[in-house]
């Protein structure tokens, strides 16, 4: 035990308050809140959005429906992504349940191919609208990373992938507002480059991992 | 019986969440205190899981470490003991993964001859730990003579009468495994 006493020692000498910790939840709602405002402020910004999507929101319960449950699918995945930072907090439920959403929510603008919810139309297109998804979801994701970072995520490459399918989800969900409405362009230019987003981050995280590993290796 | 490790196991909940929020402030005391008893918990935990392995006490210290650097993390509105055995369950998995054969060298170079006679060694290591146990035996045998007995790939491949490709894939998936058996697991 006495190899154990050394360390313990060395650990809890001198040893600095570390601050309460951060309420996971209300972390990720934050994220969230400021991510989400970021995206509809840039995409205004940068483009005229679809005259009648607000409408269409209002007048239309199954375009409503399938909004929501972008809003509930993106809500989870941005908790999950933060609870993976921290050590047991993520539980198999909540990924499961957050998995299912993903699917589901993907799901419908794959049925919408045979039974579309709005009649397809041009109305409203953005030239650079998979370009655009990608590059909003940017700051998100490197915002989340930051955050991750402060915390301990025991599995980075878990956290960085739900954080980086977070931050993509979110400008491809408001594609469907800001954006021409037909299921197959929705799903190449709206939601594969969020998901995209998602893989991005992953291949960061494992090219920062290795090069972290390669670089212990060199200082041992 | 029951009512009183109920009991005691509350009580240690409870005592460690108040520990850890006092290290949290940067009390010393305190958190000494908490390390010491979280090194002899740990310790206990991975020994009857994976059996006495001569890294168990590399694998405690990686955990204190860890337990020290994530101690920010620790939100004394939830339950201490998930958040710290996330951490001890991570860290096992890594060192069953690094572990890289650390016997002695002439123990290494011993002659394939000479590990066909140590077949106690083998069963031996194969008793020590409730779930290395219970594993499947294909992945029993492949992680105990990488990873316990410490054959190299090509020895365990050999001995085993399978290729090293397969017996890669096989250690793969016991860890796998072992981290699964470990989450479901309960203190």
């Amino acid at each position: 035990m006495s190899k154990h006493n050394a360390l313990i020692d060395s650990l809890a000498t001198d040893l600095q308050p570390s601050g309460r910790s951060w309420n996971i939840n209300l972390l990720a709602s934050t994220w969230l809140l400021f991510s989400a405002a970021y995206v509809v402020i840039v995409a205004h910004v940068l483009g005229p959005i679809r005259p009648e999507a607000i409408t269409q929101l209002q007048n239309e319960p199954r375009f409503l429906l399938e909004s929501l449950l972008g809003i509930a699918a993106i809500t989870l995945t941005a908790l999950s992504a933060f609870r993976a930072a921290v050590p047991g907090a993520l539980s198999r439920p909540l990924i499961a349940v957050t998995a299912g959403l993903i699917v589901l929510w993907i799901l419908n603008y794959v049925a919408g191919i045979y039974s579309p919810t709005l009649a397809p139309s041009m109305a409203g297109k953005r030239e650079h609208c998979s370009l655009e998804t990608f590059f909003y979801a940017t700051p998100p994701m490197i915002a989340a990373f930051l955050f991750a970072r402060r915390l301990y995520p025991l599995q980075p490459a878990k956290t960085a992938l739900l954080a980086g399918l977070a931050a993509g989800m979110l400008p491809a969900l408001y594609m469907q507002i800001a954006c021409m409405y037909e299921p197959v362009h929705i799903l190449k230019f709206h939601i594969l480059p969020g998901l995209t987003v998602g893989f991005a981050a992953l291949a960061v995280t494992f090219g920062w991992l290795k090069l972290r590993t390669s670089g212990k290796h060199q200082a041992q | 019986m029951a009512v009183t490790e109920n009991a005691a196991f509350a009580a240690d909940e409870e005592r460690w969440s108040t520990l850890m929020v006092s290290a949290q402030a940067g009390h010393e005391g305190d958190y000494r205190c908490l390390l010491g008893e979280l090194s002899e918990v740990v310790l206990h935990y991975l020994a009857s899981r994976i059996g006495p392995q001569h890294y168990l006490d590399d694998c405690v210290q990686e955990t204190l470490i860890a337990v020290h650097q994530a101690r920010h993390t620790y939100d004394s509105s939830r339950r201490f003991r998930p958040w710290l055995f996330a951490i001890v369950r991570h860290k096992a998995v890594d060192a069953l993964r690094k572990n890289q054969t650390v016997q002695n060298t002439a123990e290494r170079q011993r002659s394939f001859e000479e590990v066909e006679t140590g077949n106690e060694q083998i069963e031996n290591g194969v008793m020590s730990g409730r779930l290395i146990n219970s594993l499947p035996l294909d992945y029993r045998e492949a992680i105990t003579l990488t990873k316990i007995v410490g054959l190299s790939t090509a020895e365990a491949a050999t001995h085993l009468g399978i290729s090293q490709s397969a017996l890669k894939v096989r250690v793969h998936r016991a860890i796998s495994k072992l981290r699964q058996m470990m989450e479901a697991d309960t203190l």
